[in-house]
């Protein structure tokens, strides 16, 4: 910590000492037993504290760090993390999109719309790709392998 | 003569049409994804998992390997032509490879990288060949205490050789065994944090959360950065290095060879540990040490032998003891599980077709990379030129395919991408994800063996320090937590001239 400030060590600290203590918490829902006869309870108990005591020690480490090096940094400056926003909104769409549509439209659209939004590439290369990637995907999953992959109202 | 025998075995299984087609998709995959910066051996062979379940374990397994140590073949291409590491245990390649290309020697570069990964690998394979079995029968004689000791001092050694502060990767391993208690209890078969969700009754699969951690994570952190990357485009020439070139390097990929198997076969090493140790001792031993990262032909023999030295030699602890040494080894345990095969010192006789020819298959795996790495090289130059911004729906897609297709399950693909958001932001906050998928793969064989070593020892702790193996391995993993804190202290008080003395 540097002038009052907290540093990323001391907030995931704190993070994964909530965890840590959910993680304790639930574990006595379940039976502990005994050190000779151990139950299911046990081990994550044991997780869930050294989650705990780790997390202190993080705290430590980052409070008394006499030279931090680094003041409260943000996470995202200097990146461009819309793109990893946008990459994220859109594998998670593809995945509700999968059943509805079928994974070779979901496909074409999924891999349409990255090239097109991350780093933008002419319509062409959006269209070529988009379809050339998910006739061999299907081609070779579900026809050559047999994956099973989630079919649309067309049948594929 | 057992072992003549043996290996014959093995060829014979390897020489089965499948299996040798197994083995030349599997080294051509992982120079693939060598070759490619941002997606490594683990995402790969998460990826690639599912697809081996319509074969024979011994097929699946030898086609898995060959992603193994084809990838460090790859890594090196890009590391030389690129200057960015295309898989990590690369990285040290860059400082000597890429000087060499910029001098206009990328062919002996390549060539050495190439030789040297080919010595080194078979080198390494006779290794495994001959220290494996003995073990194993070593290994017979282990029981629970033991294995809770070995494992317990394999979680120590990984966190103790992570980069970054020791407590971040001790954390990892902690979450890791955490995740490993997820689902049916091991020995009792009660659910444990399964809220209900039915894909979580068989615990949280290696494959989904490796496939996040490693292959979502890095697409999230690379997408946000700039894409942009130069190759080396100038006429490659020259790939066989000359008599001068052999003559200095020989003695380098000889002494990395050593080295790397000596680091794979620990615990934690790996691949990158090996290449870094390789590099250091070349720069000791040298007379010419301040020409190191000018384009000295020795920095790219050295580690290129390493971390090709070292994959053979994680195979050790693995087909011996059960025990994954490292993400990578995890991810084959997760397999042969998978497969219904148990790890362990029983594998070599339960399974010696599966044992040997695996080792056969490493033999064969060599000689295809040496063949492949050098005349294909024009056509891994052209793969390196698809711009990532091309490359990287792909590899989502592929990522997304390969969790949904363990299961035919959207769940499976859900817990990938929440593995993807938390390796995203691990990553940030700077924890290595290895000791994580680790100690999932470690944490439920760990809690069986601890539990039964206390059902053993009728709850006392000090059973587990009663027996002499499992004492010394104990005290080795508890040196290995001490160490950090008493250097950390050492070094404080040579800062305030403690031990240092009074300045002269």
């Amino acid at each position: 910590m540097r002038n009052g400030k907290v540093n990323r060590d001391s907030i995931s600290s704190g993070l994964f000492f909530l965890l840590g203590l959910f993680i304790c918490l639930y574990s006595l829902t379940q039976k502990i037993g005994t050190l000779a006869a151990p139950d299911s309870g046990l081990m994550p108990l044991l997780s869930g504290a050294a989650i705990c005591i780790l997390a202190l020690i993080g705290f430590a480490w980052a409070a008394m760090r006499k030279q931090p090096g680094e003041p409260p940094r943000p996470l995202f400056r200097g990146y461009a993390w819309r793109r990893s926003l946008f990459t994220l909104g859109a594998l998670l769409a593809f995945l509700f999109l999968m059943k509805p549509l079928g994974f070779f439209l979901a496909t074409i659209f999924f891999i349409g719309f990255l090239l097109r939004t991350i780093v933008p590439q002419r319509w062409a290369v959006v269209g070529i790709v988009a379809v050339l990637t998910a006739f061999f995907t299907y081609l070779i999953f579900e026809i050559w392998l047999q994956a099973q992959l989630p079919r649309g109202p067309w049948g594929i | 003569m057992e072992i003549l025998q043996n290996i014959a075995m093995g060829f014979q299984t390897v020489l089965e049409p499948l299996n040798l087609l197994l083995c030349f998709l599997g080294v051509l995959t992982g120079t693939l994804v060598g070759v490619l910066p941002g997606l490594g051996p683990v995402a790969a062979m998460s990826l690639l998992l599912p697809t081996t379940f319509y074969v024979t374990p011994v097929s699946g397994i030898i086609m898995l390997a060959g992603i193994y140590y084809g990838a460090m073949y790859g890594g090196s291409t890009t590391s030389i032509l690129v200057n960015i590491p295309g898989e990590a245990a690369s990285v040290v390649t860059c400082l000597d490879g890429y000087q060499m290309a910029r001098q206009g020697r990328a062919g002996p570069a390549l060539g050495i990288a190439a030789f040297a990964s080919f010595i080194a690998g078979t080198l390494a394979t006779l290794g495994l060949m001959l220290i494996a079995p003995p073990l194993s029968r070593m290994a017979l004689k282990f029981g629970s205490p033991e294995y809770f000791a070995l494992i317990f001092l394999g979680l120590t050694t990984v966190t103790y050789l992570a980069s970054g502060p020791m407590w971040k990767s001790l954390m990892m391993a902690a979450v890791g065994l955490f995740l490993g208690c997820i689902g049916m209890d091991v020995a009792i078969g009660a659910s444990r944090f399964t809220f209900g969700i039915i894909e979580l009754y068989d615990g949280v699969g290696i494959v989904p959360v490796a496939m996040g951690l490693f292959g979502i994570a890095e697409v999230l952190l690379n997408v946000e950065q700039s894409m942009d990357r130069t190759v080396f485009t100038s006429k490659i020439r020259g790939l066989f290095p000359t008599s001068r070139d052999w003559a200095v390097s020989m003695p380098s990929i000889l002494r990395g060879s050593v080295l790397g198997f000596l680091l794979g076969v620990l615990p934690g090493a790996g691949p990158l540990i090996a290449s870094f140790a390789a590099y250091a001792m070349e720069k000791r031993i040298s007379k010419e040490s301040a020409a190191f990262g000018t384009g000295m032909i020795q920095g790219v023999a050295g580690p290129e032998a390493a971390n090709n030295s070292a994959t053979g030699g994680a195979f050790v602890p693995l087909l011996t003891l059960g025990i994954p040494p490292n993400a990578v080894m995890a991810l084959l345990l997760g397999a042969l599980i998978i497969f219904g095969v148990q790890p362990g010192p029983r594998l070599v006789v339960e399974h010696p077709q599966l044992f040997w020819g695996v080792i056969a298959s490493m033999y064969i795996g060599n000689i295809m990379l040496l063949i492949l790495n050098l005349p294909l090289i024009g056509i891994w130059i052209q793969i390196l030129k698809v711009p990532y911004p091309i490359l990287f729906p792909l590899i989502l897609l592929f990522c997304v395919i390969g969790s949904y297709s363990l299961n035919n399950s959207i769940t499976e693909v859900f817990i990938m991408i929440l593995f993807g958001i938390l390796g995203y932001f691990l990553r940030k906050l700077e924890f290595e994800p290895a000791p994580l998928i680790l100690a999932l793969v470690l944490g439920p064989m760990l809690e069986l063996n601890f539990r039964q070593s206390l059902a053993m020892g009728d709850g006392r702790l000090l059973f587990f320090v009663e027996r002499p193996i499992s004492a010394i391995i104990l005290g080795i993993a508890l040196l290995l937590l001490i160490m950090p804190i008493v250097r950390g202290n050492l070094s404080s008080k040579a800062k305030t001239g403690e031990l240092s003395g009074p300045p002269s």
